[in-house]
C-alpha cells in the first residue's frame, strides 16, 4: 500500500513539474509571439520619427536657421541636448545593469544600507554643474535674443482674428519710407538688416512665429512685445500663429520674405504708388464701382475715389469686431490672402519662388503675382462664400456677443458675375 | 375613541373647510383658492382615515414583546436644531422671492444644509441602540463637511471685519493699528511656542477674544461707516473740452504700477515746455508716434513741468450724414490735469487713418506752445 501510495506520489510530481514546463513554455511563447506583434510597430513609429527629421520639405523647421536669432536659438538646443543625450545614456546604462544585475532569481534578500553621504553629495553636485552649465549660454542667448537696440528700421505687427497686420511707419531706416505702408500675410524686410517688429493684438492673444528667422512672441492686447528679426539672405520663410486665438487659428499663417536692399526699395516705392483707377468701360472698372458699394465698408484701397470724388475711408471699426480688415491696396505684391492661407499664384509657380536660389528671389518676388502665375480659383471660392473656406463666425444671425460685429467676413451672396468682375479688379492691385 | 393624531387632523381638516367656504363665499375670482382649500381637506379627512385605522399606531396593552421593540421603550433622542433652521430657511425663500435673488440664494442654501444635517441626524440617530457610537458615526460624516465649511465661514467673517475696520480708520492709523496688532499676536504666538505646557482653553480663550475683537469692531465700523475717501474729480474729461483747466488733479499714484509703464505703445513727456514721445525699441525722444489703427493703444503722459497739464490726443473729426443735416464727431480725449512729476494712464482708439484728416493727428497740451507730437495712422 504504502509504496502504491509512494508511486503515485512521485508520478502526481512528475505530472505537476511537466505541467509547470508546459505552462512556462507556453508563456514564454504567447510573451514571444506578442513582443513581435509589436516590435514592428514600434520599429515603424521610431523609424518614422527618426527619418522626419531629414525631410527637406520643413518650411518651420527650427534646425534650418536662416537668420541670426534662429540660429542662436539652434546652435543654444545643440549643447543642452547634448548633455542630455549623455545623460540619458548614462541613467539607462544603471538602470539596464541594475535590472539585469540584481533581477530575482530567487536569492536571498541582500542587506539593506541606508545613505551614502558621498554619493548623495556627488549626485547633488553634478546636476547643479550641469543645470550651471546648461544656465550660462542660455541666459547669454536670453539676453541677445532681447537686443533691439542694433535694429535698423521698424515694422508694427498686430494680430487678430484670424490674419496679421504689418505697418511700416515712415522712417529714414532701411533705405527710407517716405510714408506709412499697410500690408498683410507677408512680412517684407530687407534682407541682412535687423528689423524690430513691434508686436501687438486687436481683439486677444496671438503668438508671431517664424521659426527660420526668430523664436516666438506673444501678441497681447494693449501691450507693445518687440522682436528683432533678420534673414540672412533673401529668400521667403513661413510661419504659424501659435497662441490658440479662436476658432480659425490653423488657418492664421504667415509669410516672411526678404529682399535684397535694392529690392526693398523698390517694393518700398511699389507700394506707394499713387492708385491707378481701371481703364472706364472695362470689366475692372465695374468691379472697381461694385468694390466701393460692397467692400469698401470694411476694405480699404488707398487713394479710391467714390462718386464725390473724395477718398473713400472705410469704416471696418463699424462692422468687424477686430475695427481692421485687410488693405487690399497692393493686393497682388503678395501672393497670398486671406491670412496667408490661400495662394493666389499656382501651385507649380510657389513651388518655383520658394525654390528659387537667393540671388535671384528679389527679382522673381517683385514680379508679383504674373498673369502667367495667376491662380484666381481660390480667390473665386473665398468671394463665393468665405465662411465655407475658412471657418469665421460670420453668421449675421449669430452676432450676439459681439454687439453685432462679424468676426471675419461673410458671405456677400455675390453673383459669379459680380464675382468675375471684382476679380478683374483685384488682379489689378499691384 | 379618537388618538391624538386623529383630532389633530381632524381639526385642521374643520379648519380647511370653514376657510374654504369663508374664502369661497367673500373672495370674487375664487376657483383656484377654492380648489386648493377644498383640495387640502380632502387629503386631511384621508389623513384623519389612516389615523383612525391605524389607532396612532398604538401598541396594544396585551402584546408583550412591544414593551422590548415599541419606539416608547427607546432611549429619546437629543433636541435638533434643523428643523429650526429648516424653518427659517423655508420662511426665506418667498421673502427673497419678493426681494431679491440673493436672498433666495441664501433661503436655498440655509434649507439644502439644513436638509442634510437633518438627514444625516435622523439616520445617525438610528444607526445602533448606543448613543456614543451614534453620535461617532454622525462626526464621521459630517464632520469633514462641516469644518472646513465652518473655517471657511469663520475666515470670511474675521477678513470681512478686518475689512470695515481698515475702512473705517484714517490710512496712516490703519496701518500703525495693524502694525500693533500683528505685533501683539506675534508676541503672544512667541510666548506661547516658548511655554510647552499650554493649556488648551487658555489657548481656546486667547483666540475668542482676538475674534470677537475683531468682529465687534467690524461691526461697529460697520455701523459707522467707511471714512471719506477721496474721489477724484473729472470735469473736463467728462465734458470732453480737454482745454487748459486743471481742476480735478488726478491721483498721481494710480499710474506708477509695473503694469503702467511697460510695453506701453508711447510715453509722451512733458519737460521744459516741450512735448516728446518714448516709443518702445526705438531709441531716442520722437516727434511722431505710429498708432495702429482701430486698435487699444496704451499712452502714458509725464508731466515733468512745474505747472500741471493734461494731455490731450486729438483724432480728427467726422462728418456725418444724418438725416440731410451734416454732423462733425470730434475723435478727441485726454488725461486729466497731471501735476509736476506726476503720470497718467491715456487709452486711445483710433478709427479713421491720418490721411481722412487735412489736418494731422496730435498728442498737444493745451497751452503749452511746443507740445505737440503727431500721431500716425496709417
Amino acid at each position: 500500500m504504502s509504496h502504491s501510495f509512494a508511486t503515485k506520489r512521485v508520478q502526481s510530481n512528475m505530472t505537476t513539474v511537466q505541467n509547470v514546463q508546459n505552462q512556462s513554455g507556453d508563456s514564454m511563447t504567447f510573451n514571444s509571439t506578442r513582443h513581435r506583434r509589436w516590435a514592428l510597430p514600434v520599429a515603424a513609429v521610431a523609424a518614422f520619427t527618426v527619418l522626419s527629421s531629414c525631410a527637406k520639405d520643413a518650411p518651420q523647421d527650427t534646425w534650418q536657421p536662416a537668420g541670426e536669432n534662429s540660429r542662436r536659438i539652434a546652435d543654444l538646443q545643440v549643447w543642452p541636448f547634448g548633455i542630455a543625450g549623455i545623460v540619458l545614456l548614462i541613467v539607462a546604462a544603471a538602470v539596464g545593469y541594475s535590472v539585469f544585475k540584481f533581477r530575482d532569481r530567487g536569492q536571498a534578500m541582500p542587506k539593506q544600507s541606508h545613505g551614502k553621504p558621498a554619493l548623495e553629495i556627488a549626485l547633488t553636485i553634478l546636476p547643479a554643474l550641469i543645470l550651471i552649465g546648461i544656465g550660462i549660454p542660455t541666459v547669454s542667448t536670453l539676453f541677445q535674443l532681447a537686443k533691439t537696440s542694433d535694429t535698423e528700421c521698424v515694422v508694427n505687427v498686430t494680430g487678430q482674428q484670424w490674419w496679421w497686420e504689418y505697418d511700416y511707419p515712415a522712417q529714414a531706416g532701411c533705405g527710407g519710407i517716405e510714408k506709412p505702408i499697410v500690408t498683410s500675410g507677408q512680412l517684407v524686410i530687407p534682407a541682412g538688416q535687423h528689423v524690430l517688429l513691434r508686436i501687438s493684438s486687436r481683439d486677444v492673444i496671438h503668438s508671431y512665429w517664424i521659426p527660420k528667422l526668430n523664436g516666438k512672441r506673444d501678441a497681447v492686447p494693449g501691450r507693445v512685445q518687440t522682436l528683432r528679426m533678420q534673414a540672412d539672405q533673401p529668400g521667403i520663410y513661413s510661419g504659424q500663429c501659435t497662441e490658440f486665438c479662436g476658432l480659425s487659428h490653423a488657418y492664421m499663417r504667415m509669410e516672411a520674405v526678404s529682399l535684397d536692399a535694392a529690392g526693398f526699395k523698390t517694393w518700398v516705392a511699389n507700394q506707394l504708388e499713387p492708385y491707378a483707377a481701371p481703364a472706364a468701360g472695362t470689366k475692372s472698372s465695374e468691379g472697381e464701382a461694385l468694390f466701393i458699394t460692397n467692400c469698401t465698408r470694411c476694405h480699404q484701397v488707398n487713394g479710391i475715389l467714390g462718386s464725390d470724388g473724395k477718398e473713400v475711408i472705410a469704416r471696418p471699426d463699424k462692422y468687424v469686431y477686430a475695427g481692421v480688415v485687410p488693405n487690399l491696396t497692393n493686393l497682388m505684391t503678395r501672393t497670398t490672402f486671406a491670412g496667408a492661407a490661400f495662394d493666389l499664384q499656382t501651385a507649380a509657380c510657389k513651388t518655383k519662388l520658394w525654390n528659387t536660389p537667393p540671388d535671384q528671389f528679389t527679382a522673381a518676388y517683385l514680379e508679383g503675382v504674373t498673369p502667367q502665375c495667376l491662380d484666381t480659383v481660390q480667390l473665386r471660392e473665398w468671394l463665393r462664400n468665405p465662411p465655407a473656406k475658412k471657418p469665421m463666425y460670420a453668421d449675421p444671425t449669430k452676432l450676439a456677443t459681439t454687439g453685432g460685429k462679424y468676426r471675419g467676413m461673410p458671405n456677400l451672396g455675390l453673383t459669379e458675375d459680380q464675382i468675375d468682375k471684382l476679380v478683374a479688379y483685384l488682379t489689378e492691385r499691384k | 375613541m379618537f388618538t391624538t393624531g386623529s383630532k389633530l387632523f381632524i381639526g385642521a381638516s374643520v379648519v380647511a373647510l370653514a376657510s374654504a367656504i369663508i374664502y369661497g363665499t367673500t373672495q370674487d375670482n375664487s376657483t383656484v383658492g377654492i380648489i386648493g382649500l377644498v383640495s387640502a381637506t380632502i387629503a386631511l379627512v384621508f389623513l384623519v382615515g389612516i389615523n383612525l385605522w391605524v389607532r396612532d399606531s398604538n401598541v396594544s396593552a396585551d402584546d408583550a414583546s412591544a414593551a422590548a421593540t415599541a419606539a416608547a421603550t427607546n432611549a429619546t433622542p437629543p433636541g435638533s436644531m434643523w428643523p429650526l433652521v429648516a424653518g427659517l430657511g423655508a420662511a426665506l425663500l418667498p421673502v427673497g422671492l419678493v426681494v431679491g435673488r440673493a436672498i433666495t440664494w441664501m433661503a436655498i442654501i440655509v434649507l439644502i444644509i439644513a436638509m442634510v444635517e437633518w438627514m444625516v441626524q435622523s439616520w445617525s440617530e438610528r444607526a445602533s441602540g448606543d448613543a456614543a457610537y451614534n453620535t461617532m458615526v454622525r462626526r464621521r460624516i459630517m464632520h469633514p463637511l462641516e469644518l472646513p465649511v465652518l473655517g471657511a465661514i469663520g475666515l470670511g467673517v474675521i477678513i470681512f471685519s478686518f475689512s470695515r475696520i481698515m475702512l473705517r480708520l484714517p490710512a496712516v492709523a490703519g496701518a500703525i493699528a495693524f502694525g500693533a496688532v500683528a505685533s501683539i499676536v506675534l508676541l503672544f504666538g512667541a510666548l506661547l511656542a516658548a511655554k510647552r505646557n499650554v493649556g488648551r482653553s487658555l489657548v481656546a480663550t486667547l483666540c475668542t477674544i482676538g475674534a470677537v475683537g475683531i468682529i465687534g469692531a467690524g461691526v461697529t465700523s460697520a455701523v459707522a461707516g467707511s471714512r471719506e475717501i477721496v474721489k477724484h474729480e473729472v470735469p473736463s474729461f467728462e465734458e470732453n473740452t480737454c482745454g487748459t483747466e486743471t481742476a480735478g488733479e488726478a491721483d498721481t499714484k494710480a499710474s506708477r504700477a509695473v503694469a503702467a509703464k511697460s510695453n506701453l505703445a508711447a510715453t509722451i513727456v512733458l519737460s521744459g515746455g516741450k512735448l516728446h514721445a518714448e516709443v518702445i525699441g526705438v531709441i531716442g525722444a520722437q516727434d511722431t508716434v505710429t498708432l495702429a489703427r482701430s486698435k487699444y493703444s496704451y499712452i502714458r503722459f509725464e508731466n515733468l513741468d512745474a505747472e500741471p497739464h493734461r494731455l490731450v490726443a486729438d483724432f480728427g473729426t467726422e462728418t456725418v450724414d444724418v438725416n440731410g443735416t451734416a454732423v462733425e464727431t470730434s475723435f478727441k480725449t485726454c488725461t486729466q490735469a497731471v501735476g509736476e512729476g506726476g503720470a497718467q494712464f491715456l487709452v486711445v482708439r483710433p478709427v479713421l487713418p491720418s490721411s481722412s484728416s487735412e489736418t494731422p493727428f496730435t498728442f498737444n497740451v493745451p497751452g503749452v506752445e511746443g507740445g505737440i507730437v503727431t500721431i500716425v495712422v496709417p
